[in-house]
C-alpha cells in the first residue's frame, strides 16, 4: 500500500485544508482516481490509514457517489445526460447511439481503453440540452451524429474543444487531479455562461430592468 | 421464571432520568397534557402517556437519526402547524406544542401507513423462515400500522443471501429496512465502524469493506437491536421460534462487568442469550462472549455421575459411595482448598465454610492465577466491602487505568468509560506499556510504562477526590503496583476500584474464600471477628492461623505439608507454575463440570451444575450483587455449595447448606464485619529484569474453557501477534508479519509481529491465545525477562 512521494505530498496538502481531517475523504478519493484510474482497494486502505478511519467508513463514501468508479473507465469518460429535459431533446437517442456505435454497455469501456459511456443525471445545463460531458467538460446541443463524431475524434487522438469552459479535454486521470483541488491552469479559459443562459438577462435588460 | 419480550423495540415506556434539575416543558399529545424535561423527544414524551408511536430506527441509547420515517406525527406550535408530518423521534418537545399521533390525526395515520407500505415494497415475505418472526418489530407494526393487502405488483429487490459479515453475524440484505441502528451502534457505542451503509438509492445496503470483517467484540448487539431479521447470529439462525423459548433473566458468568442477560431455553437446552436491560450496569448492551459463549454448558463430555479413582483408573460411582470415599480421603488430613475465580457467591461461601468447619483450616484461595502477598493485603484493606460503581464513572473527573485494558478485560466498563469520553470528554489516563486500540478508542492519554515501573508512573499523576483509579488483577504481578495505587489514592482522595477478570473473584473475597478473610470481610487475624462468626455458624471456634495463598498451598502440598486438596473450577495452567507435582502427591477431591487438567489427577470427582442450572449470584467489580434464577428448569446437577454440604455431612462436620438459596440466606444473616479493616503495608517495586521485558494480558476471546465449542465466536478473536516498537523491530531486523521467537527457560513461542505503540525493549504477547498460550508455554508474567530472536 504505497504511493509515490508526489502523491503523498498532495494527500497531506489535501488533509491540511480541513479543520477535521475526515473532511478530506472526497478530494482524496479523486486523487486516488487520478493515480489508479479508479478507486482501488489500495486507495481505500491508504485513505483509511491516513485519516484514521475504518475501511468501511471510506468504502461507504466511495460507493455513495457515482463519480467514484470502482472499475477502470476509459481515458475519456463520456457522460450522456438522460434526465428529463435532455432525454426528450435527444439524450436517450444519443445514449443508445453511442452504445451501439462503440459496442459497449452503460459504464463499460471500449477495448482500446479509450472511451467509456455512462448515462448521467442533470448537469444543470438544461438550457443546452441535450448535453454530453467528457470527463466533466461540456459539449452542448448534441445530436446522435455529433456525439459519434466526438467519440471518434477522441479515439483518434484529436482533441475536440469543449463548448464552454476549458479549451481542451483532459484525460480522466488529469481531471481527477483537478477535482482533488489541484489547479491544472485551465480555470480561466472559455465562458461559463453561454448565450442561452444569458438570454433572459439580455431580454430583461432590453426591457429596461434595473439590474 | 418470567418471559420477557424481545429486545426493547416494542416496549412502550422508557424511563426518563433527568441528571440535574432541568427546565420542564408542557405540551399536549393527542389531547393529553404532559410535562417532560427539556430536550425530550416527542416520541419519548408520548411514551410517558402510554402512547406508542410506531418506530424502527429510533433507539433511546443511540443518537436520533430519522432514517426510517415510520414515526411521523402532526405537530403544531403556538398555532403554527408544520406543513407536513414530522418524525417524532428527531424533534424535541417545546412549550405549547400540540402533537397529534396516528390516534388522533388522519394525516399522521395515513403518513405512517404510507411509509409502512413503502418499507414492505422491498421486504420479502420471509417471516415463516426468519429468526425474527414472532418477535419482529416490522411484523408487529405491519399488523398495527400496515394494510392487510399489498398493492405492489412489481418484482421485489433481491440480493444473494446471506452474507457472512463475520463468522458469527449473517446479513440478509433484502430484509434490511435501512434504519441504520446497526451502523450507528457500531460507531457510536462500540467505536467499531466496521459496518456501513454502502451504495445509494435502491441499491443501498449494509455491508463491510470486503477485507475487514465485522470483528467487533460487541457485534451481537446489532443482531439484538436490528428491528427486522436482517442480522442474525450464526449460532441461533434457524434454531428456534421465540414462542418456543422460556426466558429467564440471568447474569453473565464470564467477567466481572456483571451484565444482566436473558437466557432463552427450549427443552432444557440454552439456545441463546441476549443482553438484559439494566441502566445501572450494562444499559442494554453486552459483549459477544457473554452472548455467545454458552455451549460449554451443554458439552457432550459433561461429567454426569461421581467418579472415583481405583487402581489408577476413574470409574463411575454412586453418590453415597463417592461421598464416603471423599470423606475417608479427607478425614484428618491437612487439606487446602482452591476455589477458582468462577464460582457464584453462594458456592464460594460453601467452599469458605467447608474449609473452616469441615477442614479446620484457613488454607483457601480463589486465585487460580498469578497473585502476591501485596495483593492479599490490598484486597483485605481496600477491596472487601468497598463500592465504586458505574455511576462513579459517570461523574468522575479523571479515570486512571493501570494493569487493566478494559475492552479486553471487562468490556462493559470499557463501554461505560467510552460513553463518558464521547459525551463530556472524560479524561482517561492509561498506565500501560502498550497503547492498544481499546485505549485509543477511549482517547486515553498514555503513560507508557515498563512493566514493573507503575509506581513511578502513578506517583507522577495528580488526581482529585472525583477521580477513580481502576486497577486490574494483573497489577498483582508487578510488585509495588498496588502499593502505588494506594499511595496515589491516599494523597489525592481518589477512589480505588479493582477489577478482576473472572466473574466470581470479587464475591469470593466478600465471602472469605481467601486465607486472610472470613465471610463478610472479617479479618482472620481479629479474634473478635472469629468469635462473632463461630457464634453465627454454631461452632466452638474457628482456625486462627492466617491461611496460605494458592501458591503456598501448592508448595506445601508439594513439600508434603498438605496431604489433600479440594479443588473446584481451577485451570492449573492459569497459574505461573502448573502444580503437577503437588497434584500427583495429594488426595484430590474435585468438583467439576467437564474433564480438566485437575480431574486427571483427582481421586474423587463430583459433577456440579453450570450457571444456567442453578440459582445464585455474582458480585460485579463494583461490589454489587447480581442474582439470577435457574434457567434450565429440569437440570439435575447440583451446586458446589450443596455438594460440599453433603460431603461435610459424610465427614461428620456439617456445614448445612442445602443449596444456593440457603447459602444466600445464610450469607445475609452472617452479615458483614463493621470492625476495623486490615491495614495495608506498602511493598517496594523490584529491580527490572534483564533482557526484553514481557507485557501480557488476555484477549477477551481466547482459549478460555468457558468458550469451548463455539467456533463462530472464536472466529472473531483477535489475531495472535507479538507487539514490538518500530525501533525494536528494526533492531531485530523484522517487519510486520515476520516471525519472532520468544523464549524462557521453560519454553518458546513463535508469533508474527506487529509494530505497535509500545515501549522499546518491551514485547507484548497474548496470554492465552489459541495456539499462543504464552503463560502456559513460557511461564512468564508481566515484568519478567524473556529472550527474543528473529525467525523460528
Ligand atoms: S441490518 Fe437491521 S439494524 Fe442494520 S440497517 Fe438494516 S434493518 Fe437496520
Ligand atoms: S462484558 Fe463481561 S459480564 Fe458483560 S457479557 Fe461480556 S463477559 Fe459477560
Ligand atoms: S436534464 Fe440534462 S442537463 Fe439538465
Ligand atoms: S423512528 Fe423516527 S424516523 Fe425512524
Amino acid at each position: 500500500m504505497s504511493y509515490d512521494e508526489k502523491t503523498n505530498g498532495q494527500m497531506d496538502a489535501i488533509i491540511a485544508r480541513y479543520p477535521r481531517s475526515r473532511s478530506a475523504i472526497m478530494p482524496m478519493l479523486h486523487l486516488i482516481q487520478s493515480r489508479d484510474g479508479f478507486v482501488t482497494p489500495t486507495g481505500i486502505e491508504f485513505i483509511s490509514e491516513k485519516l484514521g478511519l475504518t475501511t468501511a467508513e471510506v468504502y461507504a463514501v466511495a460507493t455513495f457517489y457515482s463519480q467514484y468508479k470502482r472499475k477502470p473507465v476509459g481515458e475519456y469518460h463520456v457522460g450522456v445526460c438522460t434526465n428529463t429535459l435532455c432525454a426528450v431533446m435527444g439524450g436517450d437517442a444519443i445514449f443508445a447511439g453511442l452504445k451501439d456505435h462503440l459496442g459497449v454497455g452503460n459504464d463499460e469501456v471500449t477495448n482500446d481503453g479509450k472511451i467509456s459511456v455512462e448515462h448521467i443525471e442533470c448537469n444543470a445545463a438544461c438550457d443546452y440540452a441535450p448535453v454530453v460531458m467528457v470527463n466533466w467538460e461540456f459539449f452542448d446541443n448534441q445530436t446522435v451524429e455529433s456525439a459519434k463524431t466526438l467519440v471518434d475524434d477522441l479515439r483518434s487522438g484529436k482533441n475536440p474543444a469543449p463548448t464552454r469552459g476549458a479549451n481542451k479535454v483532459s484525460t480522466f486521470k488529469e481531471t481527477s487531479e483537478l477535482l482533488a483541488g489541484f489547479n491544472d491552469g485551465h480555470a480561466e479559459e472559455g465562458v461559463q455562461a453561454g448565450p442561452a443562459t444569458l438570454l433572459g438577462l439580455k431580454i430583461a435588460k432590453e426591457m429596461g430592468a434595473q439590474l | 421464571m418470567t418471559t420477557v419480550d424481545s429486545g426493547r423495540t416494542e416496549s412502550a415506556v422508557t424511563p426518563i432520568t433527568p441528571i440535574a434539575p432541568v427546565e420542564q416543558i408542557n405540551l399536549i399529545i393527542d389531547g393529553f397534557e404532559v410535562t417532560v424535561p427539556k430536550g425530550t423527544l416527542v416520541i419519548r414524551a408520548a411514551e410517558q402517556l402510554g402512547i406508542q408511536i410506531p418506530r424502527f430506527c429510533d433507539h433511546p441509547l443511540l443518537a436520533p437519526v430519522g432514517a426510517c420515517r415510520q414515526c411521523l406525527v402532526d405537530i403544531e406550535i403556538n398555532g403554527r402547524a408544520f406543513p407536513k408530518p414530522q418524525a417524532s423521534c428527531t424533534i424535541p418537545v417545546e412549550n405549547g406544542m400540540i402533537v397529534k399521533t396516528q390516534l388522533t390525526s388522519e394525516v399522521a395515520q395515513k403518513a405512517q401507513e404510507g411509509v409502512m407500505e413503502l418499507l414492505l415494497v422491498n421486504h420479502p415475505l420471509d417471516c415463516p423462515v426468519c429468526d425474527k418472526g414472532g418477535e419482529c418489530p416490522l411484523q408487529n407494526q405491519a399488523m398495527s400500522t400496515g394494510q392487510s393487502e399489498s398493492r405492489f405488483e412489481g418484482t421485489k429487490r433481491k440480493f444473494e443471501k446471506p452474507v457472512n459479515i463475520s463468522s458469527q453475524v449473517l446479513l440478509d440484505r433484502e430484509r434490511c429496512i435501512l434504519c441504520a441502528r446497526c451502523t450507528r451502534f457500531s460507531e457510536e457505542i462500540a467505536g467499531d465502524a466496521f459496518i456501513s451503509l454502502n451504495e445509494r438509492g435502491a441499491l443501498q445496503q449494509v455491508g463491510i469493506y470486503e477485507k475487514d470483517p465485522f470483528e467487533s467484540y460487541f457485534s451481537g448487539n446489532t443482531v439484538q437491536i436490528c428491528p427486522v431479521g436482517a442480522l442474525t447470529g450464526s449460532a441461533y439462525r434457524f434454531r428456534s421460534r421465540p414462542f418456543d423459548l422460556v426466558s429467564t433473566p440471568s447474569v453473565c458468568e464470564h467477567c466481572a462487568s456483571g451484565c444482566s442477560l436473558r437466557t432463552d431455553v427450549r427443552r432444557n437446552k440454552t439456545l441463546r442469550r441476549l443482553a438484559g436491560d439494566d441502566s445501572n450496569v450494562n444499559e442494554e448492551w453486552n459483549c459477544d462472549k457473554g452472548r455467545w459463549a454458552f455451549q460449554y454448558t451443554m458439552a457432550k463430555d459433561r461429567i454426569a455421575n461421581p467418579l472415583i479413582r481405583e487402581n489408577g483408573q476413574l470409574r463411575e460411582a454412586s453418590w453415597p459411595e463417592a461421598l464416603a470415599a471423599a470423606a475417608a480421603g479427607l478425614k484428618d488430613k491437612r487439606t487446602g482448598v482452591l476455589v477458582g475465580g468462577r464460582s457464584t457467591v453462594e458456592d464460594a461461601y460453601g467452599y469458605a465454610k467447608f474449609a473452616r468447619v469441615a477442614l479446620n483450616t484457613n488454607d483457601i484461595d480463589f486465585r487460580s492465577r498469578p497473585h502476591s502477598q501485596e495483593e492479599t493485603d490490598f484486597l483485605a484493606a481496600h477491596v472487601v466491602g468497598s463500592k465504586v460503581n458505574y455511576q462513579d464513572i459517570d461523574t468522575a473527573d479523571h479515570v486512571v487505568l493501570v494493569g487493566f485494558e478494559p475492552e479486553e478485560e471487562s468490556p462493559i466498563i470499557f463501554l461505560r468509560i467510552r460513553k463518558q469520553v464521547q459525551k463530556r470528554a472524560l479524561e482517561v489516563t492509561a498506565v500501560t506499556p502498550y497503547l492498544s486500540r481499546g485505549f485509543k478508542k477511549l482517547n486515553a492519554k498514555a503513560v507508557l510504562t515498563t512493566p514493573g515501573q507503575e509506581a513511578t508512573a502513578l506517583n507522577g499523576l495528580s488526581l482529585t477526590s472525583k477521580s477513580i483509579i481502576i486497577s486490574g488483577e494483573r497489577l498483582a504481578e508487578l510488585a509495588g503496583g498496588l502499593s502505588a495505587v494506594v499511595k496515589l489514592a491516599n494523597k489525592s482522595g481518589a477512589k480505588i476500584a479493582w477489577v478482576p477478570r473472572r466473574a466470581g473473584e470479587r464475591g469470593a473475597i466478600e465471602v472469605g474464600a481467601i486465607g486472610n478473610l472470613l465471610p463478610g470481610g472479617r479479618p482472620v487475624s481479629d479474634a473478635t471477628a472469629r468469635v462473632d462468626l463461630a457464634a453465627a455458624w454454631g461452632v466452638d471456634s474457628l482456625p486462627a492461623e492466617i491461611g496460605k495463598n494458592a501458591d503456598q498451598i501448592l508448595a506445601a502440598a508439594n513439600a508434603g505439608q498438605l496431604e489433600a486438596l479440594v479443588i473446584g473450577g481451577v485451570d492449573p495452567f492459569d497459574m505461573q507454575q502448573p502444580p503437577v507435582n503437588a497434584l500427583e502427591k495429594t488426595f484430590i477431591v474435585s468438583l467439576e463440570m467437564r474433564p480438566s487438567a485437575i480431574t486427571e489427577f483427582a481421586d474423587v470427582i463430583f459433577p456440579i451444575a453450570a450457571v444456567t442450572e442453578k440459582s445464585g449470584s455474582f458480585m460485579s467489580w463494583a461490589g454489587t450483587s447480581r442474582s439470577f434464577e435457574k434457567a434450565a428448569p429440569d437440570a439435575e446437577h447440583r451446586s458446589d455449595a450443596y455438594v460440599l454440604s453433603i460431603l461435610s455431612d459424610a465427614m461428620g462436620t456439617p456445614i448445612n447448606l442445602t443449596g444456593s438459596k440457603a447459602a444466600a440466606k445464610e450469607i445475609a444473616a452472617v452479615g458483614s464485619w463493621d470492625g476495623a479493616r486490615a491495614t495495608f503495608t506498602a511493598t517496594q517495586a523490584k529491580n527490572l529484569h534483564e533482557g526484553v521485558i514481557l507485557a501480557t494480558w488476555r484477549h477477551l476471546l481466547d482459549n478460555g474453557s468457558l468458550q469451548a465449542n463455539e467456533p463462530n465466536l472464536a472466529g472473531t478473536a483477535r489475531k495472535n501477534l507479538a507487539r514490538v516498537s518500530a525501533k525494536f523491530a528494526n533492531e531485530l531486523g523484522v517487519k510486520n508479519g515476520d516471525l519472532v521467537t520468544v523464549s524462557t527457560d521453560r519454553g518458546s513461542l513463535a508469533l508474527p509481529i506487529e509494530v505497535s505503540e509500545i515501549l522499546d525493549g518491551v514485547i507484548w504477547l497474548p496470554r492465552n491465545g489459541v495456539g499462543a498460550e504464552s503463560l502456559r508455554i513460557l511461564g512468564a508474567l508481566n515484568g519478567d525477562g524473556v529472550r527474543v530472536r528473529k525467525g523460528i
